[in-house]
């Protein structure tokens, strides 16, 4: 599908907004969002247009003990739904759970960072700009935070990265030795993606994001400046 | 039609969101002291959007913990440029809402052909379950929403149908297929209503923005 044809972003974006997109084709809708400037416009749009309609609620005023784990949390003092230590198949099973949910996984990811001390095996990488100030991208930097057994990996930004409209970033396995990177895949510059690939780490170094043409490269090799560079110390 | 330029419901909602910018801004910044001053200005507006969507109120207030805390974290990129700060709250609140739905399938629901003969005796009532009886229902909402405002006049071009799948879909977080067992109306009925419902706010919302622009440039 085109995703560039305005009407269609504009019916896809006015459901989203209005929550009636589910299912699969609301995943499917946020995994495209960073890589589709009118999508995004478009659900800006919709999200302006929509969102006043809630000013008559009325206000609900939440219990302190939410405050308390918000701070809490943001303390670092309370892990609040520490990874479980189990073995690699159950950890296994519980990444492919995440696997389907991309914002449970970037909640997930922000309890791990939230509390260092339970972090055990899923692998964190953190990417860090290779070119600070560079004009196309603000600074910034993600995580990526990859399965114990490699196959499941969840990248986020650390903070919101501005990429121009008519660019996308794509994320890259860099193997050992200099051989070619492998794409993972294009990923949100706003929030979470979700990459899937069998062994996603299998030989590889070092994690590299580079700006593309939206979709992704169209050669299989990088295009585009890399941005962010991170290395994997297992 | 003529009429002086009152402030259409973005105005409104822009006008409170001017403070919340700067604290958010403030908490981008690492401020704790503002994003606490955030947290009690959005949160009882943020949980009420949330509960309606998910009216586990365990789950909302987790819900309501998560978008919080994330909001924490994307404080610093929020660009006030782009986005609305309770615009922007609200959609993450939303979301997040929404996707608790679609992780737990607790929510009680009407399904199979008995929903239809189980609405007058209670069995789904329990959609209302933690709804506490005096809550506007969503139509209720909907007016409220457009109380004296441009929304008002917008709302009056939609039909009664396109209005009720519009609230429930909106405030309850109900799919088309759920709307349409609410309403008991076909699930293709129900879906062009919803679309058509947004595609005349939209234009009726452009023509009052245009309205304004020129009551502006008319003074």
């Amino acid at each position: 599908m085109d995703y560039g044809r305005t009407d269609l972003a504009d019916r896809l974006a006015a459901s989203y907004a209005a929550g009636t997109l589910r299912g699969p084709a609301r995943r499917r809708f946020e995994v495209l969002l960073p890589a589709h400037p009118a999508l995004r416009a478009a659900t800006r749009e919709w999200q302006e247009r929509l969102m006043p309609l809630t000013a008559a609620l009325p206000s609900e005023a939440p219990p302190a003990r939410v405050w308390q784990r918000i701070e809490a949390r943001l303390d670092g003092t309370v892990a609040t739904a520490p990874v479980p230590r189990v073995p690699l198949g159950s950890r296994l099973a519980f990444w492919r759970g995440l696997a389907g949910f991309a914002s449970i996984a970037a909640l997930s990811l922000a309890v791990l960072l939230a509390s260092p001390a339970s972090v055990q095996p899923p692998i964190l990488v953190v990417l860090s700009s290779t070119a600070p100030g560079a004009g196309a991208v603000a600074p910034a930097s993600f995580v990526a935070s990859i399965s114990g057994d490699g196959r499941a990996l969840v990248t986020r930004p650390l903070i919101q990265v501005g990429v121009q409209p008519d660019k996308a970033l794509e994320l890259w396995a860099i193997p050992r030795g200099g051989a070619a990177p492998r794409s993972l895949g294009v990923i949100s510059s706003s929030g979470a993606t979700v990459v899937l690939r069998g062994q996603v780490l299998e030989g590889a170094e070092a994690l590299a994001v580079s700006l593309e043409p939206p979709g992704g490269s169209p050669t299989g090799a990088p295009t585009g400046p890399v941005l962010y560079a991170g290395k994997l110390t297992l | 039609m003529k009429r002086p330029a009152v402030p259409t419901p973005a105005a409104e909602w822009n006008e409170r969101s001017v403070d919340l910018a700067r604290l958010l801004g403030r908490a981008g910044l690492g401020d704790r002291a503002a994003f606490a001053t955030l947290y009690e200005r959005t949160g009882p507006h943020l949980f009420a959007v949330v509960l309606r969507i998910n009216r586990d109120r365990a789950q909302a207030e987790d819900i309501l913990q998560e978008v919080y805390v994330n909001v924490w974290r994307a404080a610093k990129g929020f660009d006030a440029a782009q986005s609305q700060p309770l615009t922007w709250l609200t959609s993450i609140a939303r979301n997040r809402a929404i996707d608790s739905l679609r992780r737990n399938q607790t929510r009680p629901q009407i399904q199979g052909s008995g929903a239809f003969d189980g609405a007058a005796d209670g069995e789904d009532d329990s959609v209302y379950d933690t709804v506490a009886d005096s809550a506007p229902g969503p139509l209720d909402l909907l007016s409220q929403a457009s109380d004296a405002r441009e929304l008002a006049s917008c709302m009056e071009h939609l039909s009664a149908q396109q209005r009720q799948s519009l609230a429930l879909a909106f405030y309850q977080g109900l799919s088309h297929a759920e709307v349409a067992e609410q309403m008991r109306q076909p699930l293709g009925s129900v879906k062009s209503w919803v679309r058509r419902a947004l595609l005349s706010l939209k234009d009726c919302l452009q023509r009052a923005v245009q309205r304004d622009q020129s009551a502006v440039r008319s003074t």
